[in-house]
């Protein structure tokens, strides 16, 4: 299961990747990275998996004395729910961009945006 | 003292953030107000921690959130490191806050909302302990810069921007892959619990630790992975290019430097490796910047890599490494931040542009600070880690290094001194300029933070603090003399030049007596000239006091860092003062690069000759272990020989000290050359002979002087210039002086001392007559002048005389170093150099006669026929040194018997016997007393015979002579003293052709046009950087395989 999680999370990473590199349309590029991140985020989940265990949440079938030996690490899941955040955050701002680029020059392609170089 | 917590400087910051959202939009004041209390809330809790880290009992203390110890729950660590980092962001913050407060009060307080959070989640990335935290920080940093970004006013801001969130995305995946894979393998996110878990390193955990780093390295700018940052850097608002140069990469460093304890001292060669290619390549690019925010973004990225490779020498600079990098690191803060804030103030972007600084003494003054931080000058923080890291790096074996670090240096100091020589010397427009004062107080007060800076750190380093040399600190206080008149800073400096001989010469050895009479003595007797100058000559009495400060403290000085700190600052001190003159711009250039240089190589040997052993003696140098004798011996005679110019390192002489003012030429010809001679004393006394592969390096040192000799002599006969001809005869002087040294016997080194006298008296006067002819005729070309003897009779009789005394013809003190010569080279047996040494004698008389006889001889031209004598005051000088060389010519003994007692002691042989009037050598014996009186009858009687002669000759008048009809197309072809030597410049030109010049040439401009052919990389569009990054990637994780 950890294994299946893990693999499909670098396929979208490397998916995500690829995508982001070829195309050129700015909108597109901010597609793929949110790809990206959703892989990252599976990868994160899988490497904190552990098979046969339960959600990290004391409750009555979880008393806190046997917590150790029967749930999941909670940090990874923690990490994610961070990292979920502050991708939306970085989402959003790039989209700003996106948005403000276009205006600028009523184009997407981010090849136009060359002035600065050398 | 009870200390604040850690966790009140996040709360200070993002609560100010949020209180800014329940403002009105409209209450602009109170939101700025809000914003400068937050950081000044932030500057103050760092500030009493640091105080109490520096002076109280302050330990180091965790700060941990929800009461309950790491690794279950996040730590804060302050400790002094934490602390000052935070601190120096918080100024950042601060002073860009105000700098920024008009287009703040523009755009409203979520500008501000988002100004404060970039500055506590910097802060945040430099307290916490926990790599997931630290992610968040960074993230955080991230979508702040983002709408910084878009405070300018520059459209192309917005590319920048996007090109950096792309990049972002690659680096927050590398960090959260490599954060996940080392918490797989050592079950905590908590740095030091990863360290004390080292033993733990299953497997990912390098896998991971490499993901990490890379993401934290790539903050750092590094090359070739940094379009994005100088995009921004080019055209983000200057107050966040400031922040972003300074606050940001201190974070990121201080990050770096963390967590490498999780990889280990495995990885610092990593480091190190990537930290030097930026460093030197990000210089090398810049050389080809014409956009100055662009410029110091290549800067600023070079200089983050420097310190990189400081972090990379953890292992070898132990309990220095916090004073090396932060020596390093508090100096490009400051000093980036520092003109950052001064190109807001420039409207223009080209470098020219920044001419504009001159009509503001304080940013003229702020800008030199800052360029002499960056460039590792005394008296500031980068200084002393320069001279700590290079002894680190030579005592344990990292040659390769070092030599790459201090020509990046070199290169950096290169073109920063370019643009200072732009501001200088550049037409200014004409365009107003307003300073505001809000914007020139946070410039100043920065400036005055870099000197309190050397002052801190002159403290904390085991040597004595720079500022506390008397010399120098009087030179520093010159600047607050500026609004004096000329005059008055002249008496000032005359008197305070002889009193501190007058204190100092009781401790002097005769040695030292010699070279400081020539320097305060006779630097006063040169400052009389001075008096000429009216009006308030800035910069002049600053300059001048610097370097003579640096002369005086050289010759003085008992250890390597003292006598490295003397000669940087005579340097510095020198290069101001030959900028001065009008066309001097490329000559200062190349004179304070060639000394730059030059004195990397004095760096060098001391460091290598030292091998980590602090304080070093200079008399250690005889003692220096016999493997790296000789390259100790190479470096020091390299830098030594930039100073006198010896052929091949002589470039930069006659450009600098030809189009020098009046006054200053025969200070940097005079006196300043005397420095590098003194270096070779130095040098030869403690290390004497010595052999490298069986080769005698005394030996080479010789053919040095003879070719030295030889060549300069050889190229100032082809002068036409009669300041560029006394500048090449300076090569050929220091040649004969560089050749007696090498001889390594008594009456060799009597000979040299001779010429320091010698050749500071007629160099001195004769560089005055000349400028002075040059003042007065407005032309320095001898074709253009003639027959000025009856106008001029004071100089004629100055020139006279310096020319008998320089070409060593009987009866003047030139003729006793002659004597002397001859006589010292008849106990040696090379016969090839002093053949050339022979030779060179007889060139210099073609070039003595030709200033002479075209200056003052033949026809009166036209348009001089009203000119009247050189000015009062600098006719007083030059007939001083007459008096005194017809002095010195008569009673040599004065002064060079006591020198002769001095060198028994390195060379009991062949000492002259002081007999009364007569000196006997081995081979025969000289009489001063008698050859001026025999001279004399002689002058006299042909004088008679002569007068005698020509009592029937009839006078032609000038215009008594008959043209063949033809008008000669450049007039001066037809005056005879136009190319006065071309018959020998048919026989021996080809021994002047610019070789040594096209090579150096050769070297720079081969390093501009390989900058613009790499930098040709950066295309500008944002996938290119990305995959830039991936190379990158791929580039170090293969290198670093082994790891």
């Amino acid at each position: 299961m950890a294994h299946i999680a893990m693999f499909t999370g670098f396929a979208l990473i490397l998916m995500g990747l690829y995508g982001a590199l070829t195309n050129r349309n700015i909108m597109r590029m901010i597609v793929f990275f949110t790809i990206v991140n959703t892989g990252i985020n599976l990868v994160l989940v899988a490497v904190g998996y552990l098979p046969g265990r339960t959600a990290p949440i004391l409750d009555d079938v979880v008393p806190a004395s046997e917590a150790a030996a029967k749930i999941i690490d909670p940090v990874p899941q923690a990490l994610v729910l961070t990292a979920i955040v502050i991708g939306l955050g970085i989402t959003a701002l790039m989209l700003a961009y996106a948005y403000k680029l276009f205006e600028l020059k009523r184009t997407l392609d981010i090849s136009k945006f060359r002035e600065l170089k050398w | 003292m009870v200390m604040p917590s850690a966790f009140l400087i996040i709360a200070v910051g993002l609560g100010g953030a949020f209180l800014l959202g329940f403002l009105r939009n409209e209450w602009r004041a109170t939101a700025f107000a809000v914003t400068v209390l937050s950081l000044a809330s932030i500057i103050l809790i760092s500030s009493m921690w640091v105080w109490g880290f520096a002076y109280g009992e302050a330990k180091p203390v965790d700060f941990l959130t929800a009461g309950i110890a790491a690794p279950f729950a996040i730590n804060l660590r302050v400790g002094l490191p934490e602390a000052t980092l935070v601190l120096l962001v918080g100024l950042t913050g601060l002073f860009s806050a105000i700098y920024l407060k008009a287009s703040f009060e523009r755009m409203g307080k979520r500008a501000m909302a988002v100004l404060l959070i970039d500055i506590m989640a910097l802060c945040g990335i430099i307290l916490t302990r926990d790599i997931f935290n630290m992610f968040v920080f960074f993230e955080l940093v991230v979508i702040s810069t983002g709408g910084l970004i878009l405070l300018s006013e520059d459209q192309r801001a917005l590319a920048a921007g996007f090109k950096y969130l792309i990049v972002s995305q690659f680096i927050s995946l590398m960090f959260l892959l490599g954060t996940i894979f080392i918490y797989h393998s050592y079950g905590t996110l908590n740095i030091d619990g990863m360290t004390q878990t080292t033993a733990a390193l299953a497997k990912g955990a390098s896998l991971g630790f490499f993901l990490l780093f890379i993401a934290l390295v790539t903050e750092l700018k590094p090359f070739p992975a940094n379009g994005w940052a100088l995009d921004i850097y080019e055209a983000a608002h200057p107050a966040f290019s400031a922040i972003f140069s300074a606050a940001v990469g201190t974070a990121a460093l201080f990050a770096v430097n963390k967590t490498l304890q999780i990889g280990g001292d495995a990885w610092l060669p990593v480091a190190t490796g990537i930290g030097i290619v930026t460093f030197v390549v990000s210089n090398i690019l810049a050389l080809q910047q014409t956009n100055d925010r662009r410029l110091l973004g290549y800067s600023s990225i070079a200089q983050v890599g420097l310190v990189l490779v400081v972090i990379g020498q953890r292992d070898i600079l132990g309990d220095k490494f916090m004073f090396v990098a932060g020596g390093i690191l508090l100096a490009h803060t400051v000093a980036k931040a520092g003109l950052y804030w001064l190109s807001g103030m420039v409207s223009g972007r080209e470098l020219q542009a920044w001419t504009v600084l001159r009509k503001n003494p304080i940013m003229l003054f702020a800008f030199i600070t800052f360029i002499a931080m960056l460039s590792g000058l005394p008296p500031f923080p980068g200084f002393y880690a320069k001279w700590e890291l290079a002894h680190a790096l030579f005592a344990s074996g990292r040659y390769g290094l070092i030599a790459f670090i201090l020509f990046g240096a070199l290169v950096e100091a290169g073109y920063l001194f370019r643009w200072f020589g732009f501001i200088i010397k550049r037409e200014m427009s004409e365009e107003r300029v307003v300073f505001l004062v809000r914007k020139v107080m946070v410039v100043f007060v920065t400036a005055l933070g870099g000197w309190w800076l050397s002052y801190i750190w002159g403290g904390l380093s085991s040597y004595k603090n720079i500022l506390y040399n008397i010399p120098f600190a009087f030179a520093l206080a010159f600047m607050l003399l500026e609004w004096l008149p000329a005059k008055v800073k002249n008496t000032i400096a005359i008197i305070a030049m002889c009193a501190y001989f007058y204190i100092s010469y009781p401790s002097y050895d005769p040695l030292q007596l010699i070279f400081g009479m020539i320097i305060l003595l006779g630097g006063a007797i040169v400052l009389l000239a001075s008096y000429n100058w009216t009006g308030r000559r800035q910069g002049f009495y600053t300059s001048a006091m610097l370097m003579y400060a640096g002369l005086s403290m050289l010759i003085v000085s008992e250890n390597s860092f003292s006598f490295f700190v003397a000669w940087e600052l005579l340097t510095v001190g020198s290069y101001f003062l030959m900028l001065r003159g009008k066309n001097s711009e490329p000559h200062a250039l190349s004179y304070i690069v060639f000394s730059l240089g030059g004195a990397f190589a004095i760096l060098s040997g001391f460091a290598l000759a030292a091998q980590g052993i602090q304080p070093f003696a200079l008399t250690g140098l005889g003692q220096v272990a016999q493997t790296y004798a000789p390259w100790v011996f190479i470096l020091l005679a390299i830098g030594f020989m930039t100073k006198t110019a010896a052929i091949g390192l002589h470039i930069w002489l006659p450009g600098a000290h030809a189009e020098a003012e009046a006054d200053v030429s025969p200070m940097v010809s005079g006196i300043l050359l005397k420095a590098g001679l003194f270096g070779l004393f130095v040098l030869l006394m403690n290390m004497g002979k010595t052999q490298l592969y069986g080769i005698e390096l005394t030996h080479i040192l010789l053919w040095m002087g003879a070719l030295s000799a030889f060549l300069g002599n050889l190229m100032a006969i082809f002068q036409e210039d009669a300041k560029r001809l006394l500048a090449y005869s300076s090569i050929g002087q220091m040649g004969y002086a560089l050749f007696g040294l090498a001889m390594m016997n008594h009456l060799g080194w009597l000979m040299a001392l001779l010429f320091v006298i010698n050749h500071y008296i007629y160099k001195s006067m004769l560089f005055l007559s000349v400028g002075g002819i040059a003042k007065r005729t407005g032309t320095r070309n001898m074709f253009k002048m003639g027959g000025l003897i009856a106008l001029m009779p004071l100089s004629f009789i100055a020139v006279l005389v310096g020319i008998i005394a320089m070409s060593g013809v009987p009866p003047l003190s030139g003729f006793g170093g002659r004597w002397i010569f001859y006589n010292a080279i008849m106990t040696v047996d090379y016969r090839l150099p002093i053949v050339l040494i022979f030779l060179s004698g007889p060139i210099a008389f073609l070039y003595l006669f030709r200033l002479i006889h075209t200056i003052f001889l033949g026809q009166l031209k036209d348009e001089h026929r009203k000119l009247k004598e050189v000015p009062f005051w600098l006719i007083l000088p030059q007939m001083l040194f007459v008096i005194f060389l017809l002095g010195f010519a008569v009673l040599p003994g004065l002064a060079l018997r006591r020198v002769d007692g001095y060198i028994s002691k390195f060379f009991a042989d062949g000492a002259l016997n002081w007999d009364s009037s007569v000196i006997t050598s081995n081979y025969g014996y000289w009489n001063p007393v008698a050859i001026m009186i025999i001279i004399s009858v002689i002058f006299v009687i042909l004088l008679a015979w002569l007068v005698f002669l020509n009592r029937k000759a009839q006078k032609v008048k000038q215009f008594n002579i008959v043209y063949a009809a033809e008008r000669p197309y450049r007039p001066e072809t037809t005056h005879y003293a136009w190319n006065f030597f071309a018959s020998y410049r048919k026989a021996m030109g080809f021994l002047v052709q610019p070789i040594v010049t096209n090579f150096w040439n050769a070297i720079t401009g081969t390093l501009h046009s390989g900058a613009d052919v790499v930098r040709r990389i950066y295309t500008g569009n944002g996938q290119t950087y990305a995959y830039h990054f991936l190379a990158f990637v791929v580039v170090v994780f293969m290198l670093s395989m082994g790891v």
